[in-house]
């Protein structure tokens, strides 16, 4: 039975701590990046004209670029320019990564909480006034509340783009999952020459993206109320 | 209204200044142990790379997963291999701690500039561009370039001396790459010689150029690509001599004579003999 074969079981044991390092990715992502692109949208709002105008350059500059490209910049260049090193071995890399999405995911998040806030009519906002309440009481407790409903089909789409984007950090040699897929392919633990452990790994890609679009449909079903 | 533009711009520049701490944060604490030249110019004459390792404590070596230079023996998490035990023994006798480094092989000049390693020990070719862009050892090991095709049409394969008209699979920048275009072959660069054996046996390429060592290694029965099989020294075909391989270091890095004074005992004690022979490669490594 192949799947009890030591082949499968070596090749299986790999390819689970490379998706550990793809998880450890992928989380440290939107724990870092949901609240800093809400920062980034206040200030491409921002009624001071330098700071919105700097801000959408920096979402232009971000957005505008690939993002392979900015890990490599990001983890090469102080290094080579003499301004720092990152710490050797994989903390180094996956700190320099991390560092890459969750900037990278901010500026994409940040223009679709733009979207979110600006879509709350302007009405909502005047009844608040009505009503007596601060701008800061309007702000979290009307605006907020209804840009996170309008918000959770685009974040999702993203959400689900972020579990595959992170196979790019192998470019810098960050042992995730597909890096560790290709390693069987030239020889890895006494096994070389083999091309199945790279098309297993769409497996636990489709895996968790089927648990991910789950959970946001769930979230989404909970905010209905709002209709 | 003002009180709203007041508090947007203390977010934003919240951002700005977390961002300033973070990247500060990031810095700190590797600073002390990569003393900038530019910082030591003043106090020493001289920039010096051997200092700089043994200050540190490690030498960080780039590899790839490469039998039987650097790889791990199965059910093993250690790196063992020719350049591998060699690579402790350099460390040892330096007096640092090894640490093995697995690199994306296009990026191994840059990982060399940006420390994040501090030299590339990987069965390396010595050719034009790396001898160009890193400071280079003594070469210690030879091989040649050799073409993997389908065993099936072995026949049309055999003897040829020249590949013209053919769709030949090369890695990026390697020395197969300048093998298979100095014979006129249509070359399709991909990201590694692994994958070159992908396109010969998908059918995208009609053949591959890796070193010899590999194509022993990853080709035949055992393998996924039991249907290829290879033959010819592209290199005599060229008229070369064989190739070498040999370490990289950084440009002008004092590593090098350390390493090559390390390696001339290595081979008067006969340590490269026996572990050159652990690894089968007697007949490939240079003993002068």
């Amino acid at each position: 039975m192949f799947f009890t074969s030591q082949e499968f079981q070596t090749v299986a044991a790999a390819l689970n701590s490379g998706f550990l390092k793809t998880l450890q990715l992928f989380f440290i992502t939107l724990v870092g990046a949901i609240p800093l692109g809400l920062v980034i949208s206040f200030g491409s709002m921002s009624r001071f004209a330098p700071l919105r105008w700097l801000t959408r350059t920096v979402v232009w500059v971000i957005r505008g670029t690939p993002l392979v490209l900015q890990i490599i910049a990001l983890f090469y260049v102080p290094g080579m320019k003499d301004l720092f090193t990152w710490p050797s071995g994989e903390t180094g890399r996956m700190t320099a990564v991390c560092v890459a999405f969750v900037f990278n995911y901010a500026c994409y998040f940040s223009e679709i909480y733009r979207g979110g806030i600006q879509g709350v009519p302007v009405g909502q906002q005047e009844a608040g006034l009505v009503l007596g309440m601060t701008k800061s009481q309007i702000f979290f407790k009307v605006t907020l509340l209804q840009m996170v409903k309008r918000i959770v089909p685009p974040m999702s789409n993203e959400i689900i783009t972020l579990v595959k984007d992170t196979s790019l950090a192998r470019v810098i040699a960050l042992q995730e999952v597909i890096w560790m897929g290709e390693s069987f392919m030239k020889g890895n633990q006494g096994y070389s020459g083999l091309v199945w452990p790279l098309f297993f790994t769409a497996v636990y890609y489709l895996v968790f993206s089927g648990v991910v679009t789950v959970l946001l449909g769930r979230l989404e079903k909970k905010l209905e109320f709002f209709r | 209204m003002k009180k709203k533009r007041l508090a947007a711009s203390v977010l934003a520049l919240s951002v700005c200044f977390s961002l300033a701490a973070c990247a500060g944060g990031g810095a700190a604490t590797p600073a002390p142990e990569s003393t900038p030249p530019a910082g030591t110019a003043p106090v020493e004459t001289e920039y010096s790379d051997l200092a700089y390792v043994q200050d540190k404590g490690t030498l960080v070596v780039g590899i790839t997963n490469f039998s039987p230079m650097d790889y791990k023996a199965e059910g093993s998490d250690e790196w063992i291999g020719f350049d591998a035990d060699m690579a402790k023994a350099f460390a040892e006798h330096l007096g640092v701690a090894v640490e093995f480094q697995e690199i994306t092989w296009d990026y191994k000049v840059m990982e060399l500039d940006s420390k994040t390693i501090d030299a590339v020990w990987n069965g390396m070719t010595l050719n034009d561009e790396v001898m160009a862009a890193m400071s280079t050892s003594v070469p210690y090991c030879t091989n040649y370039q050799t073409l993997i095709y389908p065993a099936d049409k072995a026949a049309d394969f055999e003897g040829l001396t020249s590949l013209e008209g053919l769709n030949v699979a090369v890695e990026s920048g390697s020395a197969g790459e300048d093998a298979a275009e100095a014979l006129g072959a249509a070359t399709v660069p991909v990201q590694s010689q692994a994958n070159t054996l992908m396109e010969v046996s998908a059918g995208t390429s009609d053949a591959a150029v890796i070193d010899v060592l590999m194509a022993a290694d990853m080709t035949g029965e055992g393998t996924s690509y039991a249907d290829l099989t290879y033959s010819l020294n592209l290199n005599d075909t060229q008229g070369l001599g064989s190739e070498e391989y040999g370490v990289g270091f950084r440009k002008g890095s004092d590593l090098v004579d350390a390493f090559n004074e390390f390696w001339a005992a290595a081979v008067a004690d006969g340590t490269v003999e026996t572990t050159a022979a652990t690894y089968g490669l007697q007949d490939a490594v240079i003993l002068e």
